[in-house]
């Protein structure tokens, strides 16, 4: 007879609004926070991995073989123009951009310095490497233009050279030899960080395999939508590159990094069961406080003869449509705002200026709200898992009540 | 002495309804324990990133020849070393102070070179805790040298193995000798285990051509908050005149970024973590207030003025804000002190992840020490109460604005 | 960190041919001298020190603001690009050799008795610790080829001329503009190199005119970078012989190790 209760509860909801309204808005509120701070917390997750993503590592990298095991910037892939494509069409990857590598030295004058000097594919670069958008002076490189190199200005200082200014590159080519070629310093960059930014020296693949006289890429990064994905989309692109190349995540390439993640996440577990337990205890507390109002109203009905059994029914259909309903009011409440922030984004720089640079990786300190299937289940459980829990005490108590004790006015 | 009856009152009340009484206290208190809780491992998170920072590679303050950062510069030594070692050491603010000595150079096992540096060190000094040896397996000696594993690995070097180092002495001249590989280490910085050969300080002087000279001085200081004012008193010191002293933060600006953005980020959560727990005060106070209307119409009816309902209701609210605060308060101050000093190691506390991870070029151990500023507290404190106190004064004010049987009857 | 080329190359940067003039005699008249022809004199300053092959002990002395330190070598050169360097003085370095064979490069280390390969990374820097750099020695670099030379005016102390050099476009090099002084003997006085941005960046000065090997040449080069206080590299020929039948087995690894 789940009916009678039901309607009593209908009808209790109704007769009582504005203890029903508080009940509900505070489960709402605590709903909206508790979203909130998970989606915040999500993307928090993102926060570094985008980071060292868009730092030039990338989420997956196509690599030779034999790079696994030593660093040789010399390597080359087998087919960089079939891997490309395959990274490209790759379901999930937002850019491919391909690179190729040398040690070299860059002279002007007496004054030299030794970087690694990176032939990029410029229209995708950008997309790829966010530092490149920050540049200080000049332009960024254009399509298969050669003897144009873009410097990190702490470069350019130390060689003691400026915008538009030819310096001499000397790098290790095939075989072991020296080979030499002059470039012209069309741009200039500033991260940030003076490492870093003595250690930039861009050019066109073209320029790279002219100086060089080795053609072709050494690697190619690839950016994903979403970093989670990582593991999956390595199968996936590994099936489609030329034999002989390799395929590696992040993690692989920076196992350091993926430490990081590991505690990025294990924070976030923390601070999430911090924030629901305070959100399930300020819900439980309240409800516990409507309901302890209600003893005389219990023991009324129990007088009635309303036996322990439906008496517990009663108090946990109340605690589920008030569940339900604060639910809902914490997702109309929540969910406009964090897509306001997954798409603006929060953004820290005010505290700490626009972008921190670490370890040559470029951080901006942005986060994206999270925003995804993941809502309803949480919202869900945190709404009824606050309410019932709430409900644990007074329907128990419901259930034991002697109504003579209850009825009496003294309270 | 006589108690303002109103307050009286309230106390009264507060005890007559155990149950409603026992409720907010344990809202409020739970919500104090958990913000405290929460901020004290905020606070330890901090210490954790900067002392990790700081820890072994780092320092709290370092002492080079001028221009030495800029160029490495083998021959931008520092001399009067032993005076200098025996003033910083003799400063009641300095804890430890040690010489380092950075070469790069070329390592051969065969016939092929690899370029490493080599890091001349003290080995008793940074043998301790604090030190870049903490955990090697035996210390540098003579011509016994460490390699990081990861170069050992490049190399295909074992322990045991004889290794040719070949570099450029301070004056200019070819050093090389050979050397025994005694061990490989997993220091906590990457740089130092992927290139770095590690040798006994005065052996490297001597391959190196420098007597008595060395690249860097790194200073341990008892705070790592204050090592502006460290790096300022080294400096000043006469038998570092010349030198150039800088604390950490100017040395390492990437290291103060990154653990300003984990600050900042953690420090919102605070402030959400705390509107939490003040909507859950809020809320409690609220309902439990409205509750109460009928109970409030029969003072009314009994002759109670309006005025002294709302202060009844404030004073009870400021009475449950207190006690429910200071008891949140005291367990939240004890859980704390509890872990303080042992710890807490971070992947228990978080029910998953590694014990010990690497990042940004260091290896970082994690256990965290929960720490708690006595202003923290009061923070807290006050502002649970002042919640609580403005969301009872709501229900309260309307409930003393009724018609005593209006208020009956709900 | 020794990074060797054919240590003979060095003098290739602008010398003259003594032997082509010694037909010339100088006039008594206290009238000038009529300016040489541009092309021939390059031509001979480029191979001045150029030769089939080579055996010559050389001095090198490097200054800099807080050490000094002298070297003498022996070095043996073939064709371009081979080259064996035994260091002579000082003692504490005596034995070491270094051979370069086209693009490899090994270090012999007598004290340790180990022939290590330098890797080509490292071979990119200064030379063996000296102002000269690789592509000093390494590169193929001509004054006659890659430059567009006039005669500027004339010097009268010491007396002779001073020409300007500008990079032809399209060269790779460091150097945009060289001024070189020539005496009357049409040798090499002074070279002063200016960078890409036409910034005077090293000085060389000639002088201890001689004759070695059968020419008539400077035997002591003085290089001096522009904007370091105190810092400067000398080289000084104590002999040469050029066209010196060299054999084939100095350029081996085998004969490197032994003691020489």
């Amino acid at each position: 007879m789940a009916w009678v209760e039901g309607r009593y509860a209908a009808r209790s909801v109704r007769r009582n609004v504005r203890r029903t309204s508080l009940s509900v808005l505070g489960v709402g509120v605590g709903v909206a926070l508790a979203l909130f701070m998970e989606s915040v917390n999500r993307g928090r997750e993102g926060l570094f991995a985008r980071a060292a993503a868009y730092s030039g590592a990338g989420h997956l990298r196509v690599v030779a073989a034999g790079w696994r095991l030593r660093r040789d910037p010399r390597l080359r892939l087998r087919d960089w123009r079939a891997d490309l494509a395959a990274a490209r069409s790759l379901p999930g990857a937002l850019v491919a951009a391909p690179r190729a590598r040398a040690q070299a030295l860059l002279a002007m004058g007496t004054h030299v310095l030794a970087v690694e000097m990176v032939g990029v594919d410029p229209e995708a670069e950008p997309r790829a490497y966010r530092f490149v958008r920050a540049m200080a002076e000049g332009r960024w490189l254009s399509p298969g233009e050669t003897g144009a190199a873009v410097l990190g200005k702490a470069a350019a200082d130390r060689l003691h050279a400026e915008l538009g200014d030819e310096i001499l590159a000397t790098a290790v080519g095939p075989g072991g030899g020296i080979e030499s070629g002059m470039f012209r310093i069309v741009g200039l960059v500033a991260t940030g960080s003076e490492d870093l930014d003595a250690s930039i020296c861009q050019v066109t693949l073209e320029g790279l395999a002219q100086l060089t006289r080795t053609g072709g890429a050494g690697e190619v990064t690839v950016i994903l939508a979403d970093h989670r994905t990582a593991p999956a989309a390595k199968v996936a692109l590994s099936a489609g590159v030329a034999p002989g190349d390799e395929v590696m995540t992040f993690e692989e390439i920076t196992p350091e990094f993926k430490g990081h993640l590991d505690q990025d996440a294990a924070t976030s577990r923390f601070v999430n069961g911090v924030i629901v337990l305070i959100v399930v205890l300020g819900v439980a507390s309240a409800q516990l406080a409507a309901v302890l109002e209600r003893r005389r109203e219990f023991a009324v009905l129990s007088a009635l003869g309303m036996g322990a059994r439906r008496m517990v029914r009663l108090v946990l259909l109340e605690a589920l449509g008030l569940g339900a309903a604060g639910a809902a009011l914490g997702v109309g409440l929540g969910l406009p705002v964090i897509s306001y922030f997954a798409r603006r984004g929060l953004d820290f720089s005010k505290f700490m200026g626009s972008s921190q640079s670490f370890q040559g990786m470029v951080i901006e300190p942005v986060i994206y709200a999270d925003v995804g299937p993941w809502i309803v289940p949480f919202v869900v459980a945190v709404a009824l898992g606050a309410t019932a829990l709430a409900s644990l005490y007074p329907a128990w108590f419901a259930a034991r009540i002697d109504p003579a004790v209850a009825l009496r006015v003294a309270q | 002495m006589r108690v303002p009856s109103t307050v009286a009152m309230a106390w009264r009340n507060l005890w007559r309804n155990g149950r409603r009484t026992g409720l907010a206290l344990g809202a409020i208190g739970l919500s104090v324990t958990l913000v405290l809780v929460y901020d004290s491992v905020l606070r330890a998170y901090g210490d954790w990133m900067t002392e990790t920072v700081t820890g072994p590679m780092l320092g709290h303050a370092q002492a080079h020849a001028p221009g030495w950062r800029k160029d490495r510069a083998m021959d931008r030594t520092l001399r009067n070393l032993d005076a200098a070692l025996g003033a910083l050491r003799r400063d009641p603010e300095v804890v430890g102070a040690t010489v380092r000595l950075y070469a790069p150079a070329l390592a051969a096992l065969g016939e092929e070179g690899f370029g490493v540096v080599v890091v001349g060190l003290d080995p008793a000094a940074e043998a301790r805790p604090m030190g870049l040896l903490a955990g090697a397996p035996e210390p540098p000696r003579g011509k016994r040298v460490l390699m990081g594993r990861p170069l050992a690995e490049l190399m295909g070097a074992r322990a045991g193995d004889r290794l040719a180092i070949v570099g450029q002495g301070a004056d200019g001249s070819l050093a090389n000798d050979l050397y025994e590989v005694a061990g490989l280490v997993d220091t906590s910085v990457d740089f130092v285990n992927r290139q770095a050969v590690l040798m006994d300080l005065g052996e490297a002087q001597t391959l190196f051509a420098m007597p008595g000279e060395a690249h860097e001085i790194v200073v341990h200081g008892r705070d790592a908050s204050r090592a502006a004012q460290l790096a300022a008193r080294a400096a000043a010191m006469p038998e570092l005149s010349g030198a150039e002293v800088l604390d950490w933060r100017t040395l390492s600006p990437e290291m103060v970024s990154l653990i300003a953005i984990v600050d900042v980020v953690w420090v919102f959560v605070l402030a959400l973590v705390f509107v939490a727990a003040a909507a859950g005060v809020a809320n409690t106070m609220l309902m439990a207030t409205w509750e109460r209307t009928r109970e409030l119409g029969m003072l009314l009816a009994l002759g109670a003025g309006p005025g002294r309902i709302v202060r009844l209701v404030l004073a009870e609210s400021v009475a449950l804000g207190l006690v429910g605060a200071l008891l949140g308060a005291a367990l939240g101050l004890g859980l704390v002190a509890l872990t303080h000093r042992t710890g807490v190691d971070y992947a228990a506390l978080t029910g998953t992840g590694p014990s010990e991870i690497s990042y940004g070029g260091l290896r970082w151990s994690m256990r965290l020490y929960p720490t708690l500023s006595a202003v923290d507290v009061l923070r807290t404190v006050a502002a649970v109460v002042m919640t609580s106190l403005l969301a009872s004064a709501w229900p309260a004010a309307r409930a003393a604005r009724l018609q005593p049987t209006q208020a009956l009857r709900e | 960190m020794s990074r060797p080329g054919p240590a003979v190359r060095i003098a290739r940067a602008g010398m003259l041919g003594a032997a082509l003039l010694a037909s010339t005699v100088p006039s008594g008249a206290a009238a000038a001298p009529p300016p040489p022809d541009v092309d021939a004199l390059l031509d001979r300053i480029d191979d001045l020190y150029r030769s089939k092959s080579s055996i010559a002990r050389i001095e090198i002395a490097v200054t800099s603001p807080r050490t000094s330190r002298t070297m003498r070598l022996q070095a043996w050169t073939r064709g371009e690009e081979d080259v064996l360097v035994v260091v002579e003085a000082p003692a504490r370095e005596a034995g070491t050799a270094t051979l370069r064979v086209g693009q490899n490069l090994w270090n012999w280390l007598p004290r340790i008795a180990r022939t290590i390969r330098v890797p080509p990374s490292m071979m990119l820097g200064s030379w063996m610790g000296t102002d000269f750099t690789n592509d000093d020695l390494v590169k193929e670099s001509s004054l006659r080829k890659d430059f567009v030379a006039r005669i500027e005016r004339r010097s009268e102390d010491p007396p002779g001329w001073w020409l300007t050099l500008e990079v032809k476009p399209g060269i790779v090099g460091r150097w945009a503009k060289i001024e070189l002084l020539v005496s009357e003997e049409r040798l090499p006085v002074e070279e002063r190199h200016f960078d890409r941005k036409g910034r005077l960046a090293r000085t060389m000065k000639f002088d201890e005119v001689k004759v070695l090997g059968g020419r008539r040449l400077p035997a002591h080069m003085t290089l001096t970078p522009a904007d370091v206080e105190g810092q400067r590299t000398e080289m000084r020929y104590l002999d040469v012989r050029f066209d010196v039948r060299v054999p084939d087995e100095t350029f081996s690894l085998s004969r490197l190790e032994q003691n020489r």
